[in-house]
């Protein structure tokens, strides 16, 4: 077998020849080899592929991605609700017929917001810019998010703010081996990206890999034995953990003045701001030690480039950023990179680690409630003024900023709320927090629509399900968590009626009126796309097909054919008004639902190896399901030992919103105040039954990483207060 | 709404910043004595301790064009009547609310020769604020010697913090133990020893009687019980003294501190508030800057919540056992760690139910005492025990259920436990998993070992193991190493490792 190249021709291919294309899974997007077999059991076989991120490495999802194309019950057809709440098999054109129908009735009758649109940071960036352009010129609603809420839009809203601009690493991955240190903070790479780990090996070999995390997790193991630092706060508290890092940075005299004056605004405020978090009153909050929060500190200050070291990078994961005040923790995480002097510096940097397959770019496309193309704002007149030429419409016509995720399914069915739901890759009943309240809003709607390869949670509720394709099947790109655009190239050709949902899209609009502007062909999707980005944040003009496919490695912004892109952003200023990243003074406050005497201790959730988001594919690999078959829930021994649970016991886990069962693990890698429940699972042991709906107020990033709840031995019922 | 704040220190200026966030219509006048912006006075001893850059230490000045500061003006008296604060300079300052942020004065103690009419002799002198810190750290580099008079937190602070700077050091304290409030005797001797091996000598059961001067500068002192010692300096460290001047000048009740109740009122006037050092709460003033920003953030929201404002304030922080979460003592120095909790020291059982369980570890300077009641811990003491301290210290502040048996909270650490020590290959079992990215266990690989697999690349190839992160690669060479049965396998270090070439082609 050769191996292939990025070149590859895209398209089906020939028995035996080898498609590059990446891993259907997280951002990373591990670069993958398939090898197509006509006559094996599945049609494809998968290797990992040499490539500056994962350089060779797959983890057990991506070795067998491949089941999924094959999951006995993915669908094939289109499928329509029957009187008896069963499905039946519809041919495109009746299913279609139907939901335009269904469509135009409502709008006629509620006006055009009542439909809205929930798209996913799964897609492609060719059918997140359709989505997103079909929901404000075809139905020309407001009302469109996406599951990317939950996800990076914290992390974008500080980023944002600070830098003008959110690309995710603002460097290519590699760079990290060179550093000193790198601080991690609430994210979990050893299992869910585990080949990310060997860019870590230089900073663990030099002693300088610092995680912070309430749990001992596989990611905070790797700084065992003198290869780092782990710090175990208390749940909601890492807010604490950087204030201090930063006090104790200036009080030591360690900050990076000059770089400060010359390349920072409003650092005075955060100096003092900080000045009330001095290492001992932090220890009372987040329980670390004074003298760990001073050894952090320091050790992060010798690896700056100010101090000679080789350089230090920050990283933050959802761990920090899924709270209510999130977008406070990572200005937290950007104001200690700041105060170190490391960001638009090569060998240094900061960045939030993006989780879903194509996160970076779902969220650049116009999938957002607020956003148009190239990262534009949809209030800016002038981005309106772009786009709508780019479409071909009057800028007038294109709606405003709709709602935030949590607060669009929340208004579903209700006075004022949509009335139809059109979801594209995300399975809410599973992933959104207080899920059974999600379930609630989705039976208040009149049509639900789920596009989507298998009858996941969600789409089992839906008035009419569209079978499409996935990752082998299809081509399109990808932009990874480092802001590189990818290539994702069709192997084989997707089975039964299975279509792309650019085709779904053109198909609808044109029985609702617009016939023109919706190609299935993502090469000239993308060629759209990146001609509505010319000009915005995330600049994709100067990326075609044929560079991508001649094997050229770009990261965005790539504003001309000549132009390499842009590898390393910020080096010699911030796209901010004044060319200066700024700073904004930020405090902690205690989580939302925090503990008391009738639930008194932290539920935190996250994610197991072999499982994906809520599950709907990785559930459906034999291998994988085997491996984690089931909802648990991680108590320490004390914990267990005080209210009476034994391992393998079933626990019931009760907040403020709902309950759940799950299987007693105990383990000493979490600490006695709190419970770790993985959320991939659906019905009576779902995570986000329990998890906090409560969200951010300037992102609007649901607080799923800490809530009080009461945990107990199945047999005894609990009730809680709410918060 | 006018409100005028008197202070401007921890609590004022965070009080006021607070206000004006949560109130669009309050405006604010603040009269603050010291000249210096609002700094953060619970580290001056750092600064002393050359921890800490004194320009570190400014606080978030006033926010916003509601906010009237006057720095360097003092307020002289209050007019209840007139509803007018008077200042030094004579202005009058009408208000709708008046909030006491006054704060405490160092605690001078009488002794002979410590003053003349130009103020503190040379070398002597109180921590309390900026300017005397300066004034202690100017005198540091021709210092040799020092005494520290009191054993409270501040004395210990400064004591270890002088200590540290290389001067020799006297701690003289007049009770028969250190932190005598906090702590009983035996964590009062624990932390004599770990003072001393940090240079400070310690003398209990007296204190200074006069001060001698040579020239008017301060030479030595002598004890209550005749001893003389040369220094050339004297730190103040005995205690302070909420200042209740214009309180008790304005008619308010004051003892200890400005009575308020649990609204922060006084009784005698609505509209005049006490928070901080200077105000004498039903539960008692503890000193600590936590209750006085407790108080603030209480104060606030009593003001601006739908309510009518001090009819139904919400009650101190704690609960009926008095359970105070603000009341954390820590002694912030370096190589000396002591933390105190609610119930400390030698505290009285009373009626409750209390379990006191403890650890006593003098010869490495370790004492660890929990104090549980009805399930919650409602005291601890922590000597020479960070992990304790800091664990403990969150669990008290959040009245966190214990574990059944409090013994668990002292024996070992809540976190990061100590993990076994890696596995030898030999003593994996087979369904041990060596490569956790693709749920290898050790009996695959040595199937696959037998099947006739050679290299690490081998067993990638058939096993998947080490093809996600790398990191079992030299778990995987061990294997091989250890059923070819080669003497020295040449297991690859990490550093062979990390320098392997990628995973591409397994």
């Amino acid at each position: 077998m050769s191996a292939p190249t990025e070149s590859a021709s895209p398209g089906a291919t020939a028995p035996g020849d080898a498609v590059a294309t990446h891993c259907p899974y997280c951002a990373l997007q591990c670069a993958q080899t398939l090898t197509r077999t006509p006559d094996g059991r599945l049609p494809v076989e998968v290797h990992g592929r040499d490539f500056p991120t994962n350089r060779g490495g797959l983890c057990q999802k991506g070795w067998t991605s491949a089941e999924v194309l094959r999951a006995s019950d993915r669908v094939t057809t289109p499928l329509i609700r029957t009187a008896d709440r069963g499905f039946r098999e519809a041919e495109w054109a009746e299913a279609l017929d139907l939901v335009a129908d269904r469509l135009t009735a409502l709008q006629e009758a509620h006006g055009r917001d009542t439909v809205a649109v929930f798209g996913g940071g799964g897609l492609t960036n060719e059918k997140a810019y359709a989505l997103g352009k079909f929901t404000r010129t075809v139905l020309r609603s407001p009302y469109i998010d996406y599951n990317g809420r939950f996800c990076m839009s914290s992390a974008a809203a500080a980023s944002n703010r600070a830098f003008g601009m959110d690309r995710g690493l603002g460097f290519p991955l590699a760079d990290l081996g060179g550093a000193d240190a790198v601080l991690i903070l609430g994210s979990n790479m050893g299992v869910t990206m585990p080949p990310f780990v060997q860019h870590l090996a230089g900073a663990r070999e030099r002693g300088g890999l610092v995680v912070v995390d309430p749990r001992e997790t596989v990611t905070a193991r790797l700084a065992s034995d003198d290869q780092g630092i782990h710090l175990a706060p208390v749940p909601g508290t890492d807010m604490v953990v950087l204030l201090a890092l930063t006090h104790v940075v200036l009080a030591e005299g360690l900050a990076d003045l000059r770089y400060l004056e010359e390349r920072t605004h409003g650092f005075d405020a955060v100096r003092r701001s900080v000045a009330s978090w001095w290492p001992e009153r932090a220890e009372t909050v987040c329980g670390i030690p004074a003298d760990e929060l001073r050894r952090t500190a320091r050790l992060l200050a010798a690896a700056s480039p100010a101090h000679g070291g080789r350089g230090a990078y920050v990283l933050t994961g959802r761990g920090v950023e899924q709270m209510t005040q999130g977008t406070a923790c990572v200005t937290a995480a950007i104001n200690l990179s700041l105060v170190l002097g490391l960001v638009g510096r090569e060998g240094s940097g900061f960045g939030p680690v993006t989780g879903q397959g194509n996160g970076q770019g779902g969220r650049e496309h116009g999938q957002k409630s607020d956003q148009l193309p190239g990262y534009r704002s949809i209030s800016d007149p002038a981005a309106r003024a772009h786009v709508a030429g780019v479409w071909g419409v009057e800028p007038e016509s294109l709606p405003g900023p709709g709602v935030p995720a949590v607060q669009l399914l929340a208004s579903l069915g209700r006075e004022g709320g949509p009335r139809a739901l059109l979801v594209h890759g995300s399975n809410v009943v599973v992933s959104a927090p207080n899920a059974d309240a999600v379930r609630a809003s989705l039976s208040r709607l009149d049509l639900l629509v789920v596009c989507d390869m298998v009858p996941s949670e969600t789409a089992l509720l839906a008035d009419v399900i569209l079978p499409v394709t996935q990752w082998a099947e299809e081509d399109g790109t990808m932009t990874n968590l480092e802001g590189r655009v990818l290539r994702r190239r069709k192997a084989v050709d997707a089975p039964g009626r299975a279509r792309s949902e650019l085709w779904i899209l053109g198909e609808l609009a044109r029985r609702l009126g617009v016939s023109e502007g919706f190609p299935d062909d993502p090469r000239t999707v993308f060629a759209e796309l990146a001609r509505a980005s010319a000009g915005g944040v995330a600049d994709y003009s100067g990326i075609d097909y044929d560079r991508l496919d001649a094997g050229e490695q770009i990261q965005w912004p790539c504003p001309s054919a000549a132009h390499p892109g842009t590898p390393r952003v910020f080096l010699e200023r911030f796209p901010t008004p004044d060319g200066r990243a700024r700073m904004t003074p930020v405090d902690h406050h205690a989580p939302h639902d925090d503990v008391r005497a009738d639930a008194p201790t932290y539920l935190v959730t996250g994610r197991v190896l072999q499982h994906y988001q809520s599950g709907a594919q990785t559930r459906r690999v034999p291998e994988l399901a085997a491996a984690q078959p089931a909802p648990f829930v991680e108590v320490h021994p004390l914990l267990a030992e005080r209210i009476g649970l034994t391992e393998g016991e079933q626990a019931v886990l009760t907040t403020a919103r709902g309950t759940a069962t799950a299987t007693v693990r105990l383990t000493e890698s979490v600490r006695p105040d709190t419970v770790f429940m993985a959320f991939h699972w659906a019905g009576a042991g779902s995570a986000n039954r329990l998890t906090n709906d409560a969200t951010d107020p300037i992102s609007g990033m649901p607080e799923f990483k800490v809530t009080a709840v009461a945990i107990a031995p199945a047999r005894v019922p609990v009730e809680v207060t709410a918060p | 709404m006018k409100v005028v704040v008197i202070g401007h220190g921890m609590v004022g200026s965070r009080f006021v910043d607070e206000l004006v966030r949560c109130d669009p219509h309050a405006q604010v006048t603040v009269l603050g004595k010291e000249h210096h912006e609002p700094y953060n006075r619970v580290l001056l001893s750092s600064v002393v301790s050359g921890r800490t850059e004194a320009g570190s230490l400014a606080l978030p000045g006033a926010p916003t064009d509601r906010v009237r500061v006057l720095r360097g003006v003092a307020a002289s008296s209050v007019d209840r009547d007139a509803r007018e604060v008077v200042d030094a300079t004579g202005e009058r300052h009408p208000y709708d609310r008046l909030v006491l942020a006054t704060g405490s004065q160092a605690r001078v103690p009488g002794i002979q020769g410590i003053a003349n009419d130009r103020g503190l002799l040379p070398g002597v002198s109180v921590l309390k604020d900026l300017d005397d810190a300066h004034r202690i750290i100017a005198g540091i580099p021709k210092a040799r010697r020092a005494v520290v008079l009191g054993a409270g937190v501040l004395g210990l602070e400064v004591a270890t913090g002088l200590a540290s700077q290389g001067l020799a050091v006297t701690l003289v304290h007049h009770h028969g133990r250190l932190m005598e409030r906090q702590l009983g005797d035996a964590a009062a001797q624990v932390t004599t020893g770990s003072l001393r091996k940090l240079g400070v000598t310690v003398i209990t059961e007296t204190s200074v009687a006069h001060a001698l001067d040579r020239r008017g500068v301060l030479s030595a002192v002598r004890l209550t019980d005749g001893t003389e010692m040369l220094t050339d300096m004297l730190v103040m460290c005995a205690g302070t003294i909420p200042d209740t001047a214009l309180a008790r000048a304005a008619g308010l009740p004051c003892e200890r501190g400005v009575v308020v109740g649990a609204d922060l009122a006084s009784p005698a006037d609505a509209r005049v508030f006490a928070i901080g050092d200077c105000a004498q709460p039903p539960e008692g003033g503890t000193g600590l800057v936590a209750q006085g920003w407790e108080q603030t953030t209480r104060l606030v929201d009593s003001w601006t919540s739908a309510e009518v404002a001090g009819a139904d304030a919400a009650p101190a922080a704690g609960d009926a056992d008095g359970l105070d979460p603000t009341n954390v003592v820590r002694v912030k120095a370096a190589g000396l760690d002591v933390v105190t909790m609610g119930l400390s020291g030698k505290f009285e059982h009373g009626e409750r139910e209390l379990r006191a369980v403890r650890m006593s570890d003098p010869a490495i300077g370790r004492f660890v005492e929990v104090v549980v009641s009805h399930g919650l811990l409602v005291g601890a003491t922590v000597v020479g025990d960070k992990q304790a301290a800091s664990e403990l210290s969150a669990m008290y502040t959040r009245m966190l259920p214990v574990p059944a048996d409090p013994a668990h909270l002292i024996v070992r650490p809540l976190a990061g436990a100590a993990r076994p020590a890696a596995t030898a290959v030999e003593d994996m079992g087979d369904d041990h998993t060596v490569c956790q990215c693709n749920s290898v266990p050790k009996g695959r690989i040595v199937a696959a070992l037998g099947d006739g697999c050679a290299s690490v690349e081998d067993v990638a190839k058939a096993t998947r193991a080490g093809t996600g992160c790398g990191d079992c690669r030299s778990v995987v060479a061990a294997l091989i190493a250890a059923s070819s049965g080669a003497e020295n396998p040449g297991s690859p270090s990490r550093d062979d490792e990390m320098s392997a070439p990628a995973l591409a082609g397994a």
